[in-house]
């Protein structure tokens, strides 16, 4: 079961109705039972015993990080869990790489996904180190802890959550609000818009050029690569939304992962904006300490705690050489601006544009372009494929179109008309005001009736598969 | 409260005439102060005050108060 599942719009009412008529004291029950039973519908059991198993040792451990006084014995304990829990996440990723013969055999049981293991990984691992840097105490309520990396809205593909900001959250008692209720509602809606009418719908743009590269010269890779580019993130955001919207419905406000991050100025500037809570997850526990250790390198040190911790950022999307690539390209883009970042800042005060509308607009052109050009390596199917990508791009006075026969045009211009809307909305802040004034009054029930139509007339409804989730 | 060394240590780093840095004010909240930047001015503050601070100390730091903090019990030890 997904978001986009029809199970899900009958599960999530039911839970929701379960909740509310359940006493305060046992609703942590209902949700964490009914998070579990979301995980279950995948029918991997083995998914389901690592986030117990992951849930239970990080908990024992961050006792005993609290209990324990010697720095020697904190450290050790800090390490044992977070190894254990990288183990764990090591052993659901692999386990799908098995032969066919060992996946299959067992009936029923699908060993070929390791759907949402990073994510509560990650969030477990976080707990760790903030109980070991003192910044949160232990969660002494096994439940609230498990709770709080199971939580079905975030469960699939984060956000990643920190413990002092979604515990307290659970324990605190609800009362419905119908402010809460009505805007969960609509950010649900809208994230389904964006996943299955515009993510799933550019899909088969980036779909007909990137399966099949060498059909396409010019033209046809540049639209592919820039279809790509939009699908990830409406894919990406449109899921964060549904979860946001859904856990508002249950008085859980989630962290935002995504801030327009194709109007960044730099891509530092970009990765402030996109995935956030994995982008701060790894700027503290891998950056942070790579680069305050190796400080005694200058600018050097920060460049290498970059590279390395942006390679690392590749790799756990995949081993491929596509994957890896992209993390470094990023890695690249962000050490080397550490050095041409201070004169690039003083040419432009001595220029006097460093305030300049059109310098904005060049910096968010070039990021952008920067951002797709990685993203050729992250979904190519091989370098051999990236490589024809990069060299054929630019042959524009051979470009032919007819690749895209067949893709739907209805589909292209409702496509363009919504990307218009939402790049209007990112930049000026007065459509959503008008909106936000519509959506108090009648005219909102327009809206959602009009959302829906579309969602439902032009949506593409396929396996409902979601990109991050198989990360 | 914020010496005046320290705060001029970290506005000389920053390329900064003038700027009010308070305790319980975040790095981000200084103008050029960011996770590209944090390092450098970690180690012009250790040239200035002639020491060495453990990385463990510097990821418990939450404000610039608590550097502070670190710098004064380093200097009074």
């Amino acid at each position: 079961m997904t978001f986009t599942s029809l199970s899900y719009f009958l599960f999530l009412p039911l839970v929701y109705l379960i909740f509310v008529f359940t006493q305060h004291r046992f609703r942590w029950l209902v949700l964490l039972a009914a998070s579990y039973g979301f995980y279950a519908t995948f029918n991997a059991p083995q998914l389901l015993i690592a986030l117990a198993f992951v849930s239970c040792f990080s908990y024992i451990c961050a006792l005993q990080l609290a209990k324990a006084v010697e720095e020697s014995r904190r450290k050790r304990t800090l390490q044992l869990g977070a190894t254990v829990c990288l183990l764990a996440l090591l052993s659901m990723k692999l386990l799908p790489r098995l032969p066919q013969s060992f996946a299959t055999a067992i009936p029923h049981v699908n060993l070929m996904t390791s759907i949402a293991v990073s994510y509560f990984t990650f969030q477990a691992i976080s707990y760790l180190a903030d109980v070991y840097l003192e910044t949160r105490a232990p969660e002494r309520h096994l439940g609230y802890h498990a709770l709080a990396l199971a939580f079905f809205p975030k469960l699939l593909q984060g956000p990643i959550e920190r413990a002092g900001d979604i515990l307290p959250q659970l324990r605190r008692h609800y009362e419905f609000n119908y402010g809460a209720m009505r805007s969960g509602m609509l950010l649900f809606t809208l994230g389904l818009y964006k996943k299955v009418v515009l993510a799933d719908r550019l899909a088969v743009y980036a779909d007909v050029v990137y399966d099949n590269q060498r059909d396409s010269i010019g033209l046809p890779l540049v639209i592919g690569t820039y279809a790509y580019a939009l699908q990830i993130y409406f894919d990406f955001s449109g899921y964060t939304d549904m979860a946001r919207g859904t856990a508002r419905m249950f008085g859980i406000e989630l962290t935002e992962n995504f801030k327009s991050p194709y109007l960044a100025n730099s891509i530092a500037d970009f990765w402030q904006r996109w995935h956030i809570s994995f982008s701060r997850w790894i700027l503290d526990y891998i950056f942070r300490p790579l680069q305050l250790a190796w400080r005694g390198l200058g600018q050097a040190g920060t460049a290498l705690a970059l590279i390395v911790t942006f390679l690392l950022c590749g790799i756990w999307h995949g081993t491929t050489w596509g994957f890896i690539t992209w993390g470094l390209l990023h890695g690249l883009y962000l050490a080397t601006s550490i050095y041409y970042r201070p004169h690039q800042t003083n040419l432009y005060k001595w220029l006097r544009i460093d305030r300049s509308k059109w310098l904005k607009a060049w910096q968010i052109l070039i990021t952008f372009n920067l951002v797709s050009f990685a993203w050729i390596f992250f979904r190519s199917q091989s370098m051999t494929s990236a490589w024809y990508a990069i060299t054929n791009v630019w042959r524009l006075s051979e470009s032919r179109l007819d690749v895209f026969h067949g893709t739907g045009k209805r589909g292209a211009e409702l496509v363009l008309i919504s990307l218009f809307l939402f790049s209007w909305a990112e930049l000026d802040p007065t459509l959503p005001r008008i909106l936000h004034t519509m959506f108090d009054g009648r005219l909102r029930w327009l809206y959602y009736y009009v959302c829906i139509m579309l969602i439902l007339l032009c949506g593409v409804f396929g396996t409902g598969e979601f990109i991050y989730g198989r990360f | 409260m914020i010496s005046d060394r320290l705060k001029r240590t970290i506005l000389s780093e920053l390329d900064l005439d003038e700027f009010d840095i308070r305790d319980e004010m975040l790095a981000g909240e200084v103008p050029g102060w960011d996770s590209l930047s944090h390092a450098r001015i970690i180690s012009a503050v250790e040239t200035e005050y002639g020491t060495r601070f453990k990385t463990l100390e510097l990821l418990k730091l939450r404000n610039v108060g608590d550097l502070q903090a670190l710098v004064d019990h380093r200097t009074t030890k």
